[in-house]
């Protein structure tokens, strides 16, 4: 009940006299000015598109009604005793209603989804998290500093921990000349949390971004979400017209300016592996808003930046390698009960990081146009070789601009392509990553003929010379900086700088103490793997290297880790 | 309103896109390294960047010249360009195929490649004759149509273009192989064996590399390879023949005076194959047969002693 109260009832300050923006601010000021606008807008561009053509309106109408009943059959709960008698009653009149009738229904159900999608905004709520949020997460990190960092400006111990990377100076000059259109990679549940600090410690705007309605169910995030201009995605809902909603709302959001965020992995990575089939949905509603207004002769560019959130400790990892171990995993979309929804393991996760440098490093990486081309500095496409190109020529047919979904479905898939590319070159390997490698190639390549499953068990099994394990540390960073210097990758400073044995102490140091379960562990002059499935979440990581970085006699175990990214 | 289109190479079938297309009613430029005498309604120019107003550019050079002449065209086009290639080749060790490289060097999006049963007479002289078109663009389908297709042309379409790819440089590679067992007496049933299970064979590498096994077995892979057997006259069919009569390898491409890459798509093919752990005993001996480390009737026993599985 209170679950549902905060889900769908947002809690709002009051307002004694509405906020005037100026100038200056960020483009999401104004966003509530424009909110009624832009719901507006949304439903009347789905209902014209359904109304078209009578067959399709009448399919739509169908398919809300069969899905929704068929979900609230399912949920039992109090949305299903309300909503259910609506929907039951609506299929069975569907075929005996006008098309009058049908279109004021249409209107009426895009109306209330698009109420439900959309956001709020409240400076004075904006004002208040960029301030407090990181220092109370600082004090968290350091109860000590708590009061010293709330009086201060900035605290300490975050910026220790949250490394930013990339050309932020192009970034900010694009951000007033255009939508900025981030898409991370997905790897925990804090990702939008260190990605708002990230933009704010590196003078970006802030965005607006889809959270999943299961995150609104904890009333403090739920406050924090529904007043920063976040708009809800119920991902149990499988209406086609809901999905039609939510892509069109992002689209005219970002046609309208507005820099957006979003995770194109579509949910948490649970193997730990980079990203590479993507879910295309919101990522086409960035190539459509350039479409559109170029058709409408706006000239407001869209550029998407490719982020990658690296982290040396994953809050989530133990329950996310188990999920993708399980079948139970496939199907488990929204995790509901994982340390995300723990405050006991935010406390522990936060205390391990402190005393970690660089434990998060966010990287923003070049700008692209929709179409996959670089931006130069003044943020005009250019080839490879350098020449400026107008982006508006994709989207001409015999020299005029107009709306083709199908060639724009076939822009999106490329640009996917692209940015899974993209996010190879742009992560940032982790000491825990490639100390975790190594083991688990060690665990691989002394149990031929075992599979996955099998070696997942030897749990204490499995010991290694640490002076050899070292020396293959050693030389697996020097192939990685190979790689490095390729372009092809990024490592930490740690990895860059570190010794070898250095970087195994750090990585067992972050492991143990924080996971339930031991990674490996020293034992005299030996090194002993614990639980092979988390060492697997963190070597994931660096699959798409695996063969490089072996040496010869370690190639066979290298193939076998690299399979584990065929399907990724 | 004509279309403008552009053909990059002046070879047998950049000749005969140009043909068609003139024939169909478009405007047409043909650009090559030489001064060419072409039928009337066709223009040509030495000037790549004849092509900076052309809608639709065929891309129709060897595959050994498609990098630098992808790169000239690179300085030349942008977004608004349609391009389609006719390339059978695959480039470098990595198996690059040549949209990814159209990609790379350019800024062109709208990408496809012609491939299929159709031989250049057949278009130049418009003989009834089919071909399949690989694109993710909808409207490139419907430009390379309205370009060359008509009643006598039927362009099928299909989102699968590494699969087109793929298939249309295995093609080659099997019709050498065709063309020895054909030499060495083979029957039609044996010769059908040997069509199909290779082209399974080579299907199966190609959906390691990200091809829909039925790609191949349509008008891309097995369309092809009949068109190529059933009498077309393919310099790889007359260079399996020489294989047979016993010359050496570069002995027999210099028989045939033509550029045939099949072998060298197949080497890198089947190296990829061994490293995903795939099996592929027709090309592979048959390879180990051309390179002089195995005989012929060696080859033959080899095979007919394997294992016969489910289809």
């Amino acid at each position: 009940m209170l679950k549902r109260f905060l889900s769908e009832r947002p809690l709002r300050l009051p307002h004694i006299k509405p906020y005037v923006p100026r100038p200056s601010d960020p483009s999401i000021f104004w966003f509530n000015s424009e909110r009624e606008d832009i719901v507006a807008e949304v439903v009347s561009r789905i209902c014209a598109d359904h109304e078209s053509d009578g067959n399709r309106l009448e399919i739509a109408l169908n398919d809300a009604a069969f899905h929704e009943i068929r979900r609230l059959e399912k949920q039992r709960d109090e949305e299903a005793r309300e909503r259910l008698g609506y929907w039951r009653s609506m299929i069975r009149r569907i075929g005996k209603m006008d098309e009058a009738e049908q279109r004021r229904v249409l209107h009426t159900i895009v109306t209330t989804m698009t109420h439900d999608v959309a956001g709020n905004f409240d400076p004075r709520v904006y004002r208040f998290a960029r301030h407090a949020v990181p220092r109370l997460i600082g004090g968290v990190m350091e109860p000590s500093r708590l009061t010293k960092d709330l009086m201060g400006s900035s605290p300490e111990a975050l910026g220790r921990v949250l490394k930013v990377q990339g050309d932020l100076e192009h970034l900010r000059y694009l951000q007033d000349k255009g939508s900025l259109v981030f898409v991370p990679t997905h790897s925990s549940n804090l990702d939008s949390i260190v990605l708002a600090q990230a933009l704010e410690i590196s003078g970006l705007p802030p965005v607006i971004y889809g959270a999943g309605k299961n995150l609104f169910t904890n009333p403090i995030i739920s406050f924090f979400m529904h007043n920063l201009g976040a708009y809800r995605v119920d991902r149990r809902i499988r209406v086609s017209l809901y999905k039609d909603v939510l892509k069109l709302y992002s689209q005219v959001m970002i046609e309208r300016g507005y820099h957006s965020l979003f995770f194109p992995g579509g949910t948490r990575s649970r193997s730990g592996m980079i990203e590479r089939h993507l879910k295309l949905g919101l990522l086409g509603s960035a190539v459509e808003a350039f479409t559109t207004n170029q058709v409408r002769r706006i000239a407001r560019p869209v550029w998407i930046v490719p982020t990658t959130i690296n982290y040396a400790l994953v809050l989530e990892a133990e329950t996310l390698i188990r999920d993708w171990l399980t079948e139970e995993g496939q199907a488990r979309y929204i995790i509901e009960d994982d340390e995300f929804s723990r405050i006991d393991r935010w406390i522990a996760f936060f205390r391990k990081v402190v005393g970690m440098r660089g434990a998060c490093i966010i990287r923003f990486g070049s700008p692209i146009d929709p179409f996959g081309n670089a931006v130069d500095g003044s943020g005009q496409s250019v080839t490879p070789t350098g020449r400026v190109i107008d982006p508006g020529g994709y989207v001409e047919h015999r020299g005029k601009a107009v709306v083709d979904d199908a060639r724009d479905a076939a822009y999106t898939r490329e640009l996917g392509e692209v940015l899974a590319a993209r996010y190879e070159q742009d992560s940032v390997l982790m000491s825990t990553q490639v100390v975790a490698h190594v083991l688990f190639r060690n665990l691989v390549q002394a149990t031929p003929g075992l599979d996955l499953f099998a070696r997942l068990r030897l749990r204490g099994e499995i010991r290694l010379p640490c002076d050899a394990l070292c020396d293959e540390l050693g030389e697996t960073c020097d192939r990685l900086r190979e790689i490095k210097n390729r372009g092809r990758v990024r490592t930490s400073d740690v990895v860059d700088e570190d010794a070898p044995r250095e970087l195994l102490d750090r990585a067992l140091s972050f492991w143990n103490g924080y996971h339930d379960s031991i990674a490996a562990s020293l034992e005299g002059d030996h090194v002993v793997i614990g639980d092979p499935s988390l060492l697997l979440y963190y070597q994931n990581r660096l699959v798409p290297w695996a063969e490089e970085i072996a040496r010869p006699d370690q190639l066979l175990a290298a193939c076998e880790i690299q399979k584990l990214g065929v399907h990724r | 309103m004509s279309l403008r289109i552009g053909v990059v190479g002046a070879g047998g079938f950049g000749q005969a896109l140009a043909i068609a297309s003139a024939r169909n009613g478009q405007d047409v430029l043909l650009w090559s390294r030489k001064e060419r005498d072409l039928p009337d309604r066709i223009r040509s120019s030495t000037d790549i960047g004849s092509m900076r107003d052309r809608e639709l550019i065929f891309v129709a050079v060897p595959s050994q010249h498609a990098v630098s002449v992808t790169e000239q065209l690179g300085e030349v086009v942008d977004g608004r360009h349609l391009m389609v290639h006719i390339s059978r080749g695959l480039i470098g060790d990595d198996l690059q195929t040549l949209t990814k490289v159209i990609r790379e060097k350019t800024v062109c999006r709208r990408i496809g490649v012609l491939a299929g049963p159709l031989v250049a007479d057949a278009l130049a002289e418009g003989r009834p004759s089919g071909a399949i078109l690989g694109t993710g663009f909808p409207e490139l389908t419907t430009m390379v149509r309205e370009a060359i297709g008509g009643s006598d042309l039927r362009i099928y379409d299909t989102k699968d273009v590494v699969g087109v790819e793929l298939a249309s440089a295995t093609v080659g590679f099997l019709t050498v192989i065709l063309g020895y067992a054909q030499a060495m007496g083979a029957e039609p049933g044996t010769l059908a064996v040997v069509a199909t299970r290779g082209m399974v064979e080579m299907a199966r590498v190609g959906q390691t590399l990200g091809a829909d096994e039925s790609t191949f077995m349509g008008l891309a892979g097995l369309g092809d390879l009949i068109a190529a057997v059933a009498g077309d006259e393919r310099p790889e069919l007359r260079l399996g023949r020489a294989l047979a009569r016993g010359s050496k390898l570069q002995a027999a491409i210099g028989e045939v005076g033509a550029y045939v890459e099949g072998f060298e798509v197949a080497r890198h093919l089947l190296e990829h194959a061994r490293r995903s752990g795939l099996e592929t005993p027709i090309s592979s001996t048959f390879v180990a047969v051309s390179d002089g480390r195995m005989t012929p009737n060696d080859a033959i026993q080899a095979l007919m002693e394997r294992r016969v599985g489910t289809e």
